[in-house]
C-alpha cells in the first residue's frame, strides 16, 4: 500500500481517495432521491382532505430546536474531523459523541412531533398532504437514524484501533453523511416548514 | 484548545445560524408570497453552499473536479425534477 504523506490520512492511499469520491457519488443520488420526495411534496401540499393543513399543525418551537441541534451536530462532526487530522484522536471521539448525542436529541424532538402530529389527526394516511409530509421527513429521520449507529461503531473501530488510514476514511465519510443529512434539513426547514408557516 | 477549534469552521458555524435567522424572517415578519419565497431559496442555497466547502472539504484534494461535477449533475436533475414537477403538476403549463 502506498502511503503519500502529504495528503490527510483520510486521503493517504489511493484506495481512500476512491472511497471518498465514490461516496459523493452516493451523495449525488442521495440529493436525487430528496428531490423526488419534494416535488411530490410540493405537488401534494394543498390537497389536504378533510385531514389539516400544513399551516395548522405545524409548530415553530419543536423545529427551531431541530434546526438548532442539526446545525451545531454539522459543526461538531467537522471539529472532530479537524481534530482527526491532527492527530488528537480522545478530542476527536469526544466531539463525535457530541455529534450523535445531539444526533439522538433531534430524534428525539422528531418523534415528539410525529406523535402530536398524529394526536391531531394528521396521520400518514389522512390525506394525500400528510402521506407526503411524513414519507419526506420520515426518510430524513430514517437517515439520521442511520448515521447514528453508524457514528457509533465509527467511534468504537478507532477506540480499538486508533487513527489508521482505514479508521480516518470510514470517519471522514462519515462525516460528508452527516453534513449532507444538515443539507437536507436545511431545505425540509425552509421549503416545508417555513414556506408552509409563512 | 483554540486550535481544536480552527477559525474557518467557527466562522462557517456563526454563518449557518445567521442564515437561519434570515430564513426565520419570513415567519416572524409579514411579507408577501415572493418575497419570502426569495429570501428562503437564497439563504437555502448559500446554506448549502457552504456546508459543502468549509465542512465537506468539497474542493480539497485532486478529486475536486470529479466532486463538483458530480454534485452539480446531482443538483441540475434535482432542480429539474423539482421544477419540471411543478410546471406539470402545480402551475398548469
Amino acid at each position: 500500500m502506498k502511503i503519500d504523506n502529504s495528503l490527510p490520512l483520510e486521503y493517504s492511499t489511493e484506495e481512500n481517495s476512491l472511497k471518498i469520491l465514490g461516496f459523493w457519488i452516493f451523495l449525488g443520488a442521495e440529493i436525487m432521491l430528496f428531490a423526488t420526495l419534494f416535488a411530490t411534496y410540493f405537488t401534494l401540499e394543498n390537497r389536504t382532505g378533510s385531514g389539516p393543513t400544513g399551516a395548522e399543525i405545524f409548530q415553530i418551537t419543536p423545529v427551531l430546536f431541530e434546526t438548532i441541534l442539526l446545525l451545531t451536530s454539522s459543526f461538531t462532526v467537522g471539529l472532530g474531523i479537524h481534530a482527526m487530522r491532527i492527530g488528537k484522536q480522545k478530542a476527536m471521539i469526544s466531539f463525535f459523541s457530541i455529534t450523535l448525542l445531539l444526533g439522538l436529541a433531534f430524534l428525539g424532538v422528531e418523534i415528539f412531533e410525529f406523535v402530536t402530529y398524529v394526536h391531531e389527526g394528521a396521520g400518514i394516511q389522512t390525506s394525500a398532504f400528510t402521506s407526503a409530509l411524513l414519507t419526506t421527513l420520515g426518510t430524513h429521520g430514517a437517515h439520521v437514524t442511520l448515521g447514528f449507529f453508524w457514528g457509533l461503531f465509527i467511534i468504537l473501530q478507532i477506540k480499538k484501533r486508533g487513527l489508521t488510514p482505514q479508521t480516518t476514511n470510514k470517519a471522514f465519510i462519515f462525516s460528508l453523511y452527516w453534513h449532507f443529512l444538515d443539507v437536507v434539513w436545511i431545505f425540509i426547514f425552509s421549503f416545508i416548514y417555513l414556506k408552509g408557516m409563512m | 484548545m483554540s486550535q481544536l477549534f480552527p477559525m474557518k469552521q467557527v466562522l462557517g458555524f456563526v454563518f449557518s445560524i445567521l442564515l437561519t435567522i434570515i430564513a426565520l424572517a419570513v415567519y416572524f415578519l409579514d411579507m408577501s408570497f415572493a418575497v419570502g419565497m426569495t429570501i428562503l431559496l437564497v439563504t437555502a442555497f448559500i446554506q448549502a453552499g457552504l456546508q459543502l466547502v468549509v465542512f465537506m472539504h468539497a474542493g480539497e484534494t485532486k478529486d475536486k473536479g470529479a466532486i463538483y461535477t458530480n454534485v452539480f449533475y446531482g443538483l441540475i436533475i434535482a432542480l429539474v425534477t423539482v421544477f419540471g414537477t411543478l410546471l406539470a403538476m402545480v402551475w398548469d403549463m
